[in-house]
């Protein structure tokens, strides 16, 4: 049998590294993006253990809360990359520098 | 459905956010105010069905306990909603100078107006997640609405970018609650807990809702992308950015922290110091380096920020209504200060360096002199009301005995008060760099003076706003 | 070892590896294919938990219509990948170190000191008879109406950003005016004109 603390840790692992993803990408926007889908599938996975395991809907009607925000954020996301590649012509993470912060 | 009238205000809104959208496309370019105007009276009528709706005393749910209208969201509410009258107002001769999609933009800012409500009413996990993602998705659109503008786009993404990172630490933590207790809602989780929660695997989780909440709020060390997002993103939109979501901002927060995770007061107090301890440090210290008024605004955003957590933190009813306090009066004092910018950049010229600001008092005697209010209050000098509001917050800090904060706070103040008196140098003794008058039309010149005049009105007489605060929280 | 056991290391263990792909790789259609990797294998362990709707949802919203979405957009952007990625190797061994530190301390919090096994037993399976499906969908459409209600508000904001925002109209595209070429009367085509005949 498959205890509790399995499929945490397999959640946390996927946090960490989607949070890697984030920090470590100098190159490629899309690729954060990609991250962030990433983090989501990792919270995802928390809510469906959870919901499991507590015998309760509310994690998994949660999950498809998520699922819906996150298709509608990766909407605006890439629709905000289409238009900073329309005005720079490029999307690498190091010309970004316009705004020092 | 039990209650469903509690919600009316929201139903409305989104009613007249569809009508909205849809009307524009049959309205000719050059009659283009209708969106305007139907925005207006859309706001002023939400705000009357809120008052009308709002049970007198206590509070009442509806949805199945996921809606809930308490003294605390009444109030939050019609001041996020007159804020928002506010800047639609300001903001409306700038996005027709720089023809940016009216139609759009209203939908939008309303739709993120509609989100703060929700957050404010949320009494479960998942409600406040929506209503949160609802206000930031509006958010990142807004910033990146005037398509040709690389600077607008850039600030977008890293803004983007940054949001999503915060909304996944926040769900990482509800995840962890929810396992935590078993429940989503707020009032399920505080039984669960019991007395004493401070090792309980809830605040494991409750440390990334922190998290969370300090991106969303803009606190350091979380604030990179304040900056970067005021610089950036157009005027119109960092007004908005600047003042109505931070009293949603301070909703959540009570939400989370005091709804929820009261029992664990012990544990959150200690993050909170630390989040407000370097907000006001690094916004007031590094506030005073910009060159540019937008990034020096934005700074001295964070410093106010640190300011409203150190009311949270402080645990007791007092704190919280003067924290409540500051979130509504800030959102006002920010509301004045980036309207002003707005209506001196309306010939196309854009505001950005502090030095743009040179010579208004011959420009614009009434504009300078309501700027220099603003400033003053931001700066939390007598009479106005950052004065009594900082006051306030410090006192709710002593009680908690934690007078080491307090003196911190107001070393900090001091130095941050030295980069509002440049700008009033700028705007008083410095020859203008172009002569020509700043002028705008009468109904922004009436609101600009109303809301510099409210500032000493509500310094000199703080019971107007405080006595709803303090009723917030006495139940 | 039981067989589920066995399943749920096979699949988290080429999760794990699609993810590391996903965020090391050089190319965004080989991360895009690596995250669909990624999320089939979530789709099966979620299997294991009995979120069948979940798992299939996953599948069709995510695989089907957001990693399209996200293959279409590199495409279109037509990006380049050759410059060496002088940065990530840079701050590689720092930020390795920095999240290796993180995801040790949550590990170590989730296994070692909460979520133990006597608290959370593993739940029966359930029986054949059950609908999972079912049961989402009536809380869905009851205790959860209002939240439902908000997403679909969501949605309506993500079409309008994304048409607002990405929408532009090319004045050199030439569109066609039906209801003009049926007005065409033949005079506005056809010129007559009278010519003396050479003879």
């Amino acid at each position: 049998m498959i205890p509790l603390t399995h499929y945490l840790t397999l959640g946390a692992i996927l946090f960490g590294l989607s949070i890697a993803g984030i920090f470590l990408n100098r190159k490629n926007v899309i690729i954060i993006l990609m991250s962030i889908e990433l983090m989501l599938l990792a919270v995802n996975m928390n809510f469906v253990a959870f919901s499991h395991f507590l015998g309760d809907t509310a994690g998994q009607v949660f999950v498809f809360f998520i699922l819906t925000v996150a298709a509608a954020e990766a909407a605006i996301g890439l629709a905000i990359l289409v238009v900073l590649f329309r005005n720079k012509g490029t999307i690498n993470v190091a010309d970004l520098d316009e705004l020092q912060g | 459905m039990d209650n469903i009238g509690l919600a009316t205000g929201e139903i409305f809104l989104l009613c007249a956010i569809c009508v909205i959208l849809i009307g524009d496309l049959f309205v000719s370019e050059n009659r283009r105010q209708m969106s305007y105007l139907l925005s207006q009276l859309t706001l002023v009528i939400t705000l009357i069905l809120t008052w009308v709706v709002a049970p007198e005393t206590g509070s009442a749910t509806a949805f199945g306990g996921s809606f809930v209208m308490d003294p605390m969201s009444k109030l939050c509410k019609s001041w996020i909603l007159v804020v928002s009258i506010g800047v639609f107002l300001y903001s409306r001769d700038y996005i027709n100078a720089r023809r940016i999609m009216n139609g759009e933009y209203y939908t939008l800012a309303l739709s993120g107006v509609l989100g703060m409500m929700i957050m404010v009413s949320s009494s479960t996990m998942l409600t406040l997640y929506l209503g949160l993602e609802l206000l930031s998705l509006s958010l990142y659109a807004l910033v990146a609405l005037n398509r040709t503008d690389e600077k607008s786009s850039e600030a977008a993404m890293k803004y983007f970018v940054l949001g999503a990172l915060a909304s996944g630490a926040l769900l990482y933590g509800i995840s962890m609650i929810y396992g935590a207790t078993g429940s989503l809602h707020f009032d399920v989780i505080a039984a669960k807990l019991g007395e004493d929660s401070s090792s309980t695997a809830a605040v494991f989780g409750l440390a990334f809702v922190v998290v969370g909440i300090a991106f969303k709020f803009g606190a350091a060390p979380f604030h990179m992308w304040v900056p970067d997002v005021y610089e950036g993103a157009p005027t119109s939109v960092t007004l908005y950015i600047s003042s109505a979501p931070k009293i949603a901002a301070f909703a959540i927060s009570m939400r989370f922290l005091v709804d929820g995770l009261e029992t664990a007061h012990a544990s959150w107090q200690g993050m909170l110091i630390i989040l407000s301890v370097l907000s006001i440090v690094i916004g007031n210290v590094i506030a005073l380096a910009q060159v540019s008024i937008k990034r020096m605004l934005a700074y001295s955003t964070i410093s106010h920020v640190g300011f409203i957590l150190m009311g949270i933190l402080a645990g007791n009813d007092q704190g919280y209504s003067a924290s409540m306090f500051y979130a509504i009066t800030y959102a006002l004092t920010s509301m004045g200060a980036f309207g002003i910018l707005l209506a001196m950049g309306r010939a196309g010229v854009e505001i950005n360096l502090l030095t743009d600001l040179r010579g208004l008092f011959r420009r614009n005697p009434v504009y300078a002199a309501v700027m220099m209010v603003l400033l003053v209050s931001m700066a939390g000098v007598p009479p106005t009301v950052g004065f009594y509001a900082k006051l306030a917050v410090l006192n709710a800090v002593v009680q908690a005995d934690l007078v080491w904060l307090a003196v911190l706070a107001v070393v900090f103040s001091v130095v941050g008060a030295f980069y509002y008196l440049r700008v009033i140098k700028y705007m008083f003794f410095d020859e203008p760099a172009e002569t020509q008058p700043v002028d705008s039309s009468l109904d922004v010149q009436v609101g600009l003076t109303i809301n510099g005049a409210a500032m000493i009105l509500f310094g000199v007489f703080p019971g107007l706003i405080m006595a709803a605060c303090v009723a917030a929280f006495a139940g | 070892m039981d067989f589920k056991l066995f399943v749920f290391w096979v699949f988290s263990l080429v999760l794990v590896g699609a993810a590391v792909g996903v965020i090391t790789t050089r190319n965004p259609v080989q991360a895009a294919l690596f995250l669909v990797l990624a999320f089939f294998n979530s789709a099966i362990i979620w299997m294991l938990m009995e979120a069948e709707f979940l798992a299939i949802t996953l599948v069709l919203v995510y695989v089907g219509a957001v990693m399209v979405l996200f293959l279409f957009v590199v495409m279109m952007l037509d990006i380049n990948t050759l410059p060496a990625r002088e940065g990530f190797t840079r701050y590689l061994p720092v930020g390795a170190l920095v999240v290796g530190a993180i995801i040790v301390q949550m590990v170590f919090l989730i296994r070692v000191r909460w979520f133990s096994a006597d608290d959370y037993p593993v739940p029966t399976p359930r029986g054949a008879d059950y609908s999972n499906t079912e049961e989402l969908g009536r809380a869905m459409y009851t205790d959860y109406l209002f939240q439902f209600e908000v997403a679909a508000v969501i949605l309506l904001v993500a079409i309008i950003a994304a048409i607002a925002l990405t929408m532009r109209r090319r004045p050199e595209t030439k569109y066609q005016r039906p209801a003009e070429q049926i007005n065409v009367k033949k005079e506005d085509r056809l010129r007559v004109v009278s010519m003396d005949s050479e003879s």
